[in-house]
């Protein structure tokens, strides 16, 4: 005759059989659904643009800039937003210590964080001297005026970009590279074009490293919907 | 020994937290003793569901923000499920508080628990109006419109009560206001039944009045032969809680897959304000508040003004629970002893539900004087008569009600509709013959498998009881592999789901809520296996 089940005691490896059973059941149950919450609360990616907008560099008033416009070694800070609004770059028209053009060559530029490497565009302009490249410090995200460019006539960091917020410096003259730390990544380069029969500037794109904060240089803000993009100056 | 008051009771005397529960709250029909922590389980998973919707939505854009909500992967689930736990934890609160109501929970020692529970009655509503009204579309509109209405009818205070609660009029201060409500009376909650459910610790469990030989103060003394709570009613817990969350998944999911579900049960908001489409939807309010709406079109409450008609109407019922346990102060727990409690609530229930379904046919269509006064007066006449009926057969303890054909015919619309539920994803399944649509028809067939064994069990367990067969241990085994063998499938079926279209979202609600029947499933058959419980 069958023992009544109250009077049998259970076996330990059917035992340990349900509870493998169990485990699985629940364990199932949460990863199905903590994989739903996860993949909501990622946000949407949005583009804001598909390809990196052509956009030329302007003056308050809407005229395009020309080489007259920017001072060599200036020692006030000249930025402009791109590629989304709200995102600021330098430009600069950089020059020797005597305050003449200095051509810029492209460059081998290494990203210490990576170890990899990229060539940043070299200067325009008709001394081949017109520089840009994001202002926001790749260190933690700070923007002018925590971050400027010193001149080579300055007494500290002459003739490079210091962060003060923690101290990271960039060398303008070797396509922003890193020269002291905290940071280990070099500010992204923008690639300018110069149009020598009209004397105009315009941005065409990023080169090197992500924007900071952004898990793409077009997503993560706004299109800027001018025609041209402002440059001012502080 | 000088009476001391609650408050010095509880300071000086502390009691173990959580107490050991007698064995039978965990026998066959013990879940009435648990109502309360299916709401615990409710209230838990509004709070989570609603933090992770805080991510996207934004009171400067209420409808375009609940459609991005419904555009994310997976959104739809948690906005149907966040709605729907709502309404399950709403009916779990009237199903709690008929209970108790109709058991004399409310008397000598727990008046300040039932005080508390009326008060989270209330609150609980509100979050319920605040939550419904965020999402922006037509229906949101009317609520707040109706809510708007009679805050500003309040004397002397109206339109403070108004901006205090609904803004300055602008649609912005509108939802942020909305939005804070919710968030803020949801704390509320939470504060208010951290001291309900400190409370029931403290009075203990109220044993069954049979238990009590009826007579106040029903307490449990502790009883050394109590099994402790680790393993025991942690692993009933988290039957309840599974099968609990099983609901909060699968009926809103089942309900987006459906075709013309009534606008009042629908799980999605309706079209916006703006839409052409707006005055197609009928004016209603989330069916809780229906009663509301309804009373609002009685003669009488044009002539007072709808704050004053609301207040009586809500007063009056809650006022009434609230006394209770100052009116009812008789040391018995009999029903004969009782006869107004009973009377009184059978007719409250009658006439919510009567109000309610009056209000969903014809939502603001005025009801004359005679007829709202015979409307209140018939039951009255009726329900007598009715409770007496009552009281004579449960104490009699017939509740034996002879053969079980009423399980039967209440089990019948059950199954029709998972009837037609098949009918219509084989139809989808032959005309389309994709995949989801074969794991869509998979789902509902374990749905009805499920329920049908459920019935069957049901109706055959109650008329066998006396024979208590159990099931062999090579039972329990077969039926555990069974389990891990269907949860693996349908978490497979699942995960190869894309989130892309709202019916694929609902087939992973479901799913989801088919792995949770069997979390609970197994909870039961291995309480069964390993500790002979349930
Ligand atoms: S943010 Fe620039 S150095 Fe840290």
């Amino acid at each position: 005759m069958r023992l009544k089940s109250t009077e049998r005691a259970p076996d330990e490896q059917k035992r340990n059989f349900l509870k493998i059973m169990g485990t699985l059941i629940i364990g199932v149950g949460m990863v199905g659904t903590l994989r739903s919450v996860v993949q909501y609360i990622i946000p949407p990616s949005t583009q804001a643009e598909t390809s990196f907008p052509v956009l030329t560099l302007v003056l308050a008033n809407g005229n395009p800039i020309h080489t007259s416009d920017l001072i060599v070694n200036n020692s006030a800070t000249v930025t402009f937003d791109y590629p989304l609004q709200g995102e600021p770059n330098f430009l600069l028209r950089l020059g020797d210590s005597g305050n003449t053009d200095v051509k810029i060559p492209p460059s081998k530029v290494s990203i210490p964080s990576t170890g990899g490497s990229y060539q940043s565009p070299g200067g325009v302009g008709p001394y081949g001297s017109v520089v840009a490249a994001s202002a926001i410090c790749e260190h933690l995200g700070c923007v002018p005026p925590e971050i400027k460019f010193f001149p080579p006539s300055s007494s500290t960091t002459p003739g490079k970009i210091h962060c003060s917020c923690h101290g990271s410096t960039y060398d303008p003259y070797s396509g922003f590279s890193v020269v002291t730390g905290p940071t280990r990544i070099p500010l992204p380069s923008l690639v300018l074009s110069y149009d020598s029969t009209q004397d105009t500037y315009a941005a065409t794109m990023m080169v090197g490293p992500t924007l900071y904060g952004h898990t793409s240089d077009l997503s993560g803000g706004n299109a800027i919907t001018t025609k041209g993009t402002v440059v001012s100056t502080t | 020994m000088a009476k001391q008051n609650l408050l010095e009771k509880v300071m000086n005397e502390p009691q173990p937290l959580p107490r050991k529960v007698p064995d039978y709250m965990r026998k066959k029909g013990g879940i009435w003793y648990w109502t309360g922590a299916i709401l615990m389980i409710t209230f838990l998973y509004e709070s989570l569901t609603g933090l992770i919707l805080l991510f996207y939505y934004q009171p400067a854009h209420p409808y375009s923000s609940t459609g991005t909500i419904l555009a994310m992967p997976y959104g739809t689930v948690l906005l149907t499920t966040h709605l729907y736990a709502a309404y399950i934890m709403i009916a779990f609160l009237y199903i709690h508080l008929l209970r108790n109501l109709f058991v004399g929970a409310y008397k000598k020692p727990r008046q300040m628990q039932w005080l508390t529970g009326i008060l989270l009655l209330l609150v609980t509503i509100g979050v319920v109006y605040f939550g419904y009204s965020m999402s922006g579309d037509v229906l949101s509109a009317d609520a707040t419109d109706v809510g708007r209405g009679i805050a500003a009818g309040a004397p002397l205070i109206g339109s403070y009560l108004r901006s205090i609660f609904f803004g300055s009029g602008t649609s912005l201060s509108l939802f942020m206001r909305l939005e804070g409500w919710h968030i803020v009376l949801a704390g509320v909650i939470l504060a208010m039944f951290a001291l309900h459910f400190y409370l029931a610790e403290y009075n203990t469990i109220m044993p069954s009045p049979k238990h009590a030989e009826f007579k106040v103060p029903a307490v449990d003394n502790d009883d050394p032969s109590y099994k402790p709570w680790y393993p025991y009613n942690l692993l009933y817990m988290g039957q309840v809680s599974f099968f609990t969350l099983a609901m909060i998944f699968i009926i809103p999911s089942v309900l987006a897959i459906l075709p013309n579900v009534p606008v009042l049960f629908s799980p999605f908001p309706q079209v916006s304000v703006s839409s052409p489409l707006a005055s197609s939807v009928p004016a209603y309010p989330p069916w809780i508040l229906l009663f509301i709406y309804k009373e609002l079109d009685f003669g009488i409450s044009s002539i007072i003004g709808p704050f004053w008609a609301s207040l009586i109407f809500i007063g009056l019922p809650v006022g009434y629970l609230l006394f209770i346990p100052y009116l009812d102060r008789n040391d018995s727990l009999k029903l004969s002893r009782r006869k107004a409690v009973l009377y009184t609530g059978i007719l409250g229930l009658f006439y919510y539900i009567g109000l309610s379904v009056w209000g969903a046919m014809e939502p603001g269509v005025p009801v004359s004087n005679l007829v709202g006064f015979l409307f209140f007066a018939v039951p009255m006449l009726v329900v007598i008569p009715v409770s007496l009926y009552m009281i004579k057969k449960v104490e009699a303890a017939k509740s034996n009600l002879g053969n079980n054909l009423w399980k039967l015919y209440s089990i019948l619309p059950v199954i029709g509709f998972l009837a037609i539920l098949v009918g219509i994803t084989s139809y989808m399944f032959l005309d389309g013959l994709s995949y989801y649509d074969l794991a869509a028809l998979i789902f509902v067939l374990v749905l009805l498998a499920i329920s049908s064994l459920y019935a069957y069990g049901w109706i055959y367990g109650i008329k066998e009881n006396t024979k208590n067969i159990k099931m062999s241990e090579r039972g329990h085994l077969v039926f555990g592999g069974i389990y891990g063998f269907l949860a693996i499938v349908i978490f497979t079926m699942i995960s190869d789901i894309p989130p892309t279209k709202v019916e694929y979202q609902a087939l992973y609600g479901i799913g989801i809520g088919l792995l949770f029947v069997l979390g609970g499933a197994f909870t039961k058959l291995y309480r069964s296996y390993a500790y002979h419980e349930g």
